[in-house]
């Protein structure tokens, strides 16, 4: 199989095409709050919303089947997410207790799905995600649940990025800081619920952090970063699929591809890192020929800001 | 005065829902009138500011942002919401995280948001009322620069133009000279002057008594409670000063004196 095949003719199977559908739109909604996630420094409410939403997908399939995952899943994490803004609110700041309710919640999970019969198979699915299995009936909930919190974050992105960057101002202009959390925890809930029936509970969390890190890493203009990391993951998700192919398919290695994708995110990440320390060490006389804008912002501010009249 | 006075507080207090916070608050402040507030750390100088913005519950009397007396507790309530859209306030620089991708001029224009609410994005008179502030503070040249790149003085001055450009009929400032180099500090002073001279009202919490004779018309004495508020002469008296301040260092009329602590009880 060549590379071409892969990366193009793969897709043209109806059960490839779905993933594809279905991880491109995931990649782009995961980019785009995933920079908020960033910005606002909540990779440790996610982690546990990645446990919370476990037991909600063993729930769903114990009782209404495959059908049951989403709805499910969606349940406990929106559950998950106006509990713990609550509980942040409240002023319960303690990582730990946090922890504790969350990593039982995911023994719950644990303890629902070895009730049913196909044990193994079925934690391996909840676990490492069948992005290759979906069924052509949950394209449609998990592109909706996407849209859902695309939604949420775009209605309230610039009262998210102020609150973000000064969370007291963005209070005293009336902006409600509650509904503010909750929108977005409830969309990082969704995300999260999506990504578990693709890529799996334990490899959520890649698809959510990686892409906001590369974007920071990529640009320091505020409104560049939602797109640079929709498409960053929006690639790192495909090639991660044609790997995930060609690996089985052309290798005969079975590997789920959940993870080939979260592979592909890494390893995109490890590439924009390398061009971001290499950008920043070459010497200042090759950066100046190019625009200063391109400059990285480690060269800008070794030369110190530029002078404006009578201001330093 | 024939003003309706811009904020009025009878016998306010404002109280951390944990407790702690500064009382007994009887004071008005009208359209083109600087206030000091001035007191030792702890005093709870921004627990009052937190309190004008709503951050604070107010747990006793009543306050006022420029609207006739009402006695109708629920009708003053709202309006004291409402009214909330006329105050401008710069925090302190040291509270932004310096990493943060945001340019200059997109800090200034979070000050138009308000009057945008969630769905408009800002448009030709945001972005000229934006570009008027940044005049105002004599920063239009860093308008593209990342905002944690600029100096202290900076920063501190485009926080000033985000409050200005939202148009404020009261603007509070916290600590606002703290770090600041004289030229800084020079060009604030001007720019507060200037905002008096166009009708808004200024409250600034500081305990840099020169600025308060410098640039204020009165001056609010707080350590918990109010101690004194009026005109700046009357107000900063050595005995008062000394109350106030129990025990610390404060300069005034150019001499530092050490105000003795009562030890031993």
């Amino acid at each position: 199989m060549n590379v071409g095949d892969a990366l193009f003719g793969a897709f043209a199977l109806p059960f490839m095409a779905r993933a594809l559908i279905v991880m491109l739109v995931l990649a782009v909604v995961a980019g785009v709050v995933g920079v908020l996630v960033n910005l606002r420094g909540l990779e440790f409410i996610s982690d546990g919303l990645t446990h919370a939403v476990f037991p909600g997908l063993a729930v769903g399939l114990a009782v209404a089947g495959s059908a049951g995952l989403v709805p499910g899943a969606s349940i406990a994490a929106l559950s998950a997410a106006i509990a713990l803004t609550w509980l942040h609110r409240a002023g319960v700041t303690a990582d730990a207790a946090i922890a504790i309710v969350l990593t039982a919640t995911f023994s719950v999970g644990v303890i629902v799905v070895s009730r049913s019969d196909d044990y193994a198979g079925e934690l391996e699915a909840l676990l490492f995600g069948r992005v290759l299995t979906i069924p052509p009936s949950e394209v449609l909930p998990l592109v909706t649940v996407c849209a859902v919190a695309l939604l949420a974050v775009g209605l309230t992105l610039k009262q998210q990025v102020y609150r973000a960057f000064d969370a007291r101002s963005s209070r005293a202009s009336g902006d409600p800081a509650f509904v503010l959390d909750l929108v977005l925890n409830g969309a990082v809930a969704l995300v999260v619920v999506a990504a578990a029936s693709t890529v799996g509970t334990l490899l959520v969390l890649a698809l959510l952090i990686v892409p906001g890190a590369a974007a920071r890493l990529m640009t320091q203009r505020l409104w560049l970063l939602f797109p640079a990391a929709a498409l960053f993951a929006a690639g790192a998700a495909w090639l991660g699929l044609a790997g995930g192919f060609a690996a089985s398919v052309g290798a005969g290695l079975d590997v789920p591809a959940g993870s080939t994708i979260v592979m592909a995110f890494v390893l995109a990440y490890a590439l924009v890192l390398l061009a971001r320390l290499v950008s920043d060490a070459r010497p200042p006389s090759w950066r100046t020929r190019r625009s200063s804008r391109a400059a990285s912002p480690a060269a800008r501010s070794s030369h110190g800001p530029a002078p404006a009249q009578g201001m330093r | 005065m024939t003003d309706i006075p811009v904020l009025r507080l009878d016998g306010a207090a404002f109280t951390h829902p944990g407790g702690g916070g500064i009382s007994g608050l009887d004071l008005s402040i009208a359209p083109g009138e600087a206030v000091a507030v001035i007191g030792p750390n702890g005093a709870g100088k921004s627990t009052l500011l937190n309190g004008l913005l709503g951050l604070v519950p107010l747990s006793a009397g009543t306050m006022r942002f420029g609207s006739p007396v009402t006695d109708d507790p629920a009708a003053g309530a709202s309006r004291a919401h409402a009214a909330r859209g006329m105050i401008g306030f710069l925090p302190q620089t040291a509270e932004l995280d310096p990493d943060f991708p945001i340019s200059l001029e997109q800090v200034v224009m979070q000050g138009r948001y308000r009057r945008l609410g969630l769905l408009r994005w800002p448009g030709r008179a945001d972005r000229a009322a934006a570009r008027r502030a940044l005049e105002t503070v004599g920063l239009t040249e860093l308008a593209k620069r990342r905002f944690g790149e600029l100096s202290g003085g900076q920063r501190q001055r485009g926080l000033l133009a985000r409050a200005l450009a939202s148009d404020p009929r009261l603007l509070l400032l916290d600590e606002p000279f703290n770090g600041l180099d004289q030229q800084n500090r020079d060009a604030l002073t001007d720019t507060i002057r200037s905002l008096k001279g166009a009708g808004v009202a200024v409250l600034v919490s500081t305990h840099d008594l020169d600025l308060a004779k410098v640039v204020c018309d009165a001056v609010l004495l707080v350590n918990r409670t109010q101690l004194a508020f009026g005109p700046v002469d009357e107000v900063l008296t050595l005995g008062n000063v000394q109350e106030c301040f129990d025990g610390v260092e404060v300069e005034l009329d150019h001499h530092t004196l050490v105000v003795p602590g009562h030890e031993g009880h």
